[in-house]
């Protein structure tokens, strides 16, 4: 294997491709008139030890790349390619996919969805057991990688139960199980806080010290200054624009704003954010609309329900959780960001306080009325993260006029201006499942405003947007709020955050102006 | 690599045994078989559970058969409820397929992926069989927490989703649940098929499993055990 490493990890000459309809997935494409070029007369070099960025807007064309870099395009997503990509010296898109695994390691966005095994030792051992490799030589492997990427403390755990930051180190580690000269990695960070974010870093700095070539896809930049040596901006499935590091870090905030991309550098957003985590409840404008008194939230082992998985699963069920939350109003007319790390509690608070989760202690308030948890579910919403879950009808109309007659004229008036305010009328007929994720959000949001929902909690809308995207909801978000309404959003987006919170509540975290508080709502007792 | 050997331990069935004992359960549907041989059944599938240490899953699953075996011996006309006949028919069905479901959960809950590809080339499926059967069986645990978010997602909207609503609306009901469920399986699907190509699970060649797999005495046993019930009913010896 050493013998080759002199070969480029990858050599993409002139490669274009186009999805057949049916696998027209990522991203937000064109409508059903055909599909656009993915990628059109592109030509990429990485060289061993290089870690290049791909970025621009969604359906850019990034994510295509990198599936034709490690096999999946045109073995899997079938369509129309043409040009050659030589990966490790393979052509690979001729080559069967088997013949790639061992030279290119692939992590995907969804941590949720990219390991076969329950328990991490196994999801570890699994590209090796594919390749046949004994149980002595597999277990070897499996202990020197896990001491290089220092995931030794996560061995031999169940994944179901890991975090998404922790499951992404052990998808790192598996990526490089067998020894790959390329490591791809599809917006890995979609769904990390910051901590895991900076993990992924040194993992990432990690396989370049070691020779492997690092092929990114990703719209959150902030994370790869001083690992990456490359940036190719993207627009369209050709490439406009390559620049070296020092080039693309010497460009002024307007111009990354100008080509579409998140900001490289997150301080000022992280200043703004601390700013609104110590302002606190100060001003006590916007009539307040939810109070929560020495709330508790969490889950008990009691309520546990079994889980099937594949081996390992039941081990350290019903562990119980609780975390203490400071007393929050939330206030009609107003943005309240809840950030915090993976896992301190924050999708259990928004749950709570929509009423499908009950409080462990304390009690909430509705407009200064202390009401249980079919009350809160009546009066909130939660665009949950995964919004598929929350589409049930045929068509857009549809979905909103689900609970109203269809001869009910004051209804449809109303969903007929709701359609309009989203602007979703030229999709009130189309499947929502045909939409992308932000129209898709919109619809979820539609149906809450047709229930006359007062408080609307969003967790992570932003996961995996691009900039205009992310703007997008934020304007949505203020819209939202400027209509009376509370608005909650559940987010690691320092720059969602920063952009449109008229507050921000750090349930746990680095954040100093937390330390002091157990519930992390610091600096809230000054009284005006 | 010490604490893998809660599955390796003595008391682990090879995966080939279990997938016999799932076969066994839909044989059990397909024919038919009285009570007695329903009872045994249950019995010799919850004792592997229990053994391996899944004895919660092992004492829910008893509880349900004992349930359903009640609810499936009440005489509605002698109770003078009539109505209960559909109690009783539904207990009935439900306890037909029990079985597929002890031994469906046993087998996913207790084998690792590469132990179930492992036994699956050993007994010579083809490619086409292990890709899909391994991302399928991937799959399960995932529906259940599927099941309650969208429950979740309904009871937001004001979309009833207890047991009345089951009974008043059932084709709705099924429709709200399902059109989510399948969406998002497509989903899942795609991304662990995808996955499972890039770490190789397509590979033609031997395939390993760190896990020791082997058919040992208890294997035999327990196969042994089971075959002798259901062989008797089927030849209409009970």
């Amino acid at each position: 294997m050493d013998g080759s490493r002199s070969v480029e990890a990858l050599d993409v000459r002139d490669v274009s491709f186009r999805y057949d309809l049916a696998d027209a997935d990522g991203g937000v494409r064109g409508g059903a008139d055909g599909t656009p070029a993915a990628l059109d007369g592109v030509s990429l070099r990485v060289a061993p030890g290089e870690c290049v960025v791909l970025c621009g807007a969604s359906g850019c064309g990034k994510t295509t790349l990198t599936r034709v870099a490690n096999g999946l395009v045109p073995s899997f997503f079938h369509g129309g390619f043409a040009g050659t990509c030589l990966t490790c010296g393979l052509d690979a898109a001729r080559v069967p996919i088997d013949r790639l695994t061992p030279l290119v390691g692939s992590v995907f966005q969804n941590p949720k969805t990219q390991y076969f095994n329950a328990d991490s030792t196994d999801e570890l051992a699994f590209p090796c057991e594919n390749m046949g490799m004994g149980t002595e030589a597999v277990n070897r492997r499996v202990a020197q990688v896990a001491a290089r990427f220092g995931v030794e403390g996560l061995l031999d755990r169940d994944l179901m139960r890991l975090s998404g930051g922790q499951r992404q180190r052990i998808a790192m580690a598996a990526a490089n199980m067998l020894d790959p000269r390329l490591v791809v990695l599809d917006e890995p960070t979609g769904n990390l806080d910051a901590a895991a974010i900076e993990d992924m870093r040194v993992l990432v700095r990690r396989m370049k010290d070691s020779g492997v070539a690092v092929l990114v896809a990703e719209h959150r930049l902030a994370w790869l200054n001083g690992i990456a040596d490359r940036y190719v901006v993207f627009d369209g499935g050709r490439i406009v624009r390559s620049y070296a590091v020092g080039d693309f870090l010497a460009l002024a905030p307007d111009e990354i704003a100008g080509m579409g991309l998140r900001a490289l550098d997150l301080e000022p957003c992280r200043r703004r954010v601390r700013a609104l985590a110590a302002a606190g409840d100060e001003d006590g404008s916007g009539a307040p609309l939810l109070r929560t008194r020495g709330l508790i939230v969490g889950h008990d082992r009691r309520r546990r329900r079994p889980r099937f998985g594949f081996g390992g699963a039941g081990r350290g069920a019903g562990r119980s959780f609780r975390r203490v939350v400071g007393d929050l109003t939330l206030r009609r007319g107003l943005i309240v960001g809840l950030m915090g790390r993976n896992g301190c509690g924050k999708t259990t608070l928004a749950r709570t306080l929509t009423g499908l989760a009950k409080p462990l202690e304390g009690s909430i308030e509705l407009e200064g009325r202390e009401v249980g948890p079919h009350a809160l579910t009546r009066a909130g919403f939660m665009v949950m993260q995964d919004v598929n879950y929350q589409l049930f009808s045929a068509s857009v109309r549809e979905e909103l006029m689900i609970g109203f007659g269809a001869d009910d004229s004051d209804a449809r008036s109303r969903c007929d201006a709701i359609l309009d305010a989203l602007d979703l009328t030229a999709f009130a007929d189309r499947h929502p499942m045909s939409l992308s994720g932000g129209q898709k959000q919109r619809v979820a949001i539609g149906a809450a405003l047709m229930c006359g929902k007062d408080l609307i909690v969003l967790d992570e809308p932003t996961s995996g947007l691009d900039r205009l995207h992310m703007e997008r909801v934020g304007g949505l978000l203020r819209r939202l709020a400027d209509g009376g309404r509370a608005v909650l959003v559940v987010t690691h987006d320092e720059e969602l955050a920063a952009g449109w919170c008229d507050r921000i509540v750090m349930l746990d975290g680095p954040d100093p102006s937390a330390r002091d508080a157990p519930a992390g709502v610091a600096a809230r007792r000054r009284t005006p | 690599m010490g604490s893998s050997a809660s599955r390796t331990g003595p008391h682990t069935l090879d995966p080939r045994t279990k997938l016999v004992l799932l076969l066994f359960a839909n044989l059990m549907l397909f024919f038919h078989v009285v009570l007695v041989t329903q009872l045994v059944m249950a019995a010799l599938f919850l004792t592997p559970m229990a053994v391996e240490g899944r004895t919660r899953m092992a004492s829910r699953f008893a509880v349900a058969v004992a349930a359903l075996t009640a609810l499936s011996m009440i005489d509605p006309d002698a109770m003078g409820v009539p109505q209960l006949h559909v109690v009783s028919a539904l207990a009935v069905g439900v306890s037909m397929m029990l079985p597929c479901f002890m031994t469906g959960a046993y087998a996913v809950a207790t084998t690792s992926a590469s132990a179930f590809v492992y036994a699956l080339r050993r007994m010579r499926a083809p490619e086409a069989v292990v890709v899909p059967c391994v991302v399928i069986i991937r799959f399960f645990p995932t529906v259940a927490r599927d099941y309650r978010s969208i429950r979740e997602a309904m009871a937001l909207r004001g979309i009833a989703s207890g047991a009345a609503a089951w009974l008043r609306h059932p084709a709705r009901s099924l429709e709200y649940v399902l059109v989510p469920l399948l969406m998002n399986a497509t989903t899942v699907a795609q991304d662990l098929s995808v996955a499972a190509l890039t770490k190789g699970l397509g590979r033609e060649g031997a395939h390993t499993s760190r896990t020791a797999i082997r058919m040992r005495a208890c294997d035999w046993g327990m196969m042994a055990a089971a075959t002798l019930p259901l062989v008797a009913d089927i030849a209409g010896v009970v």
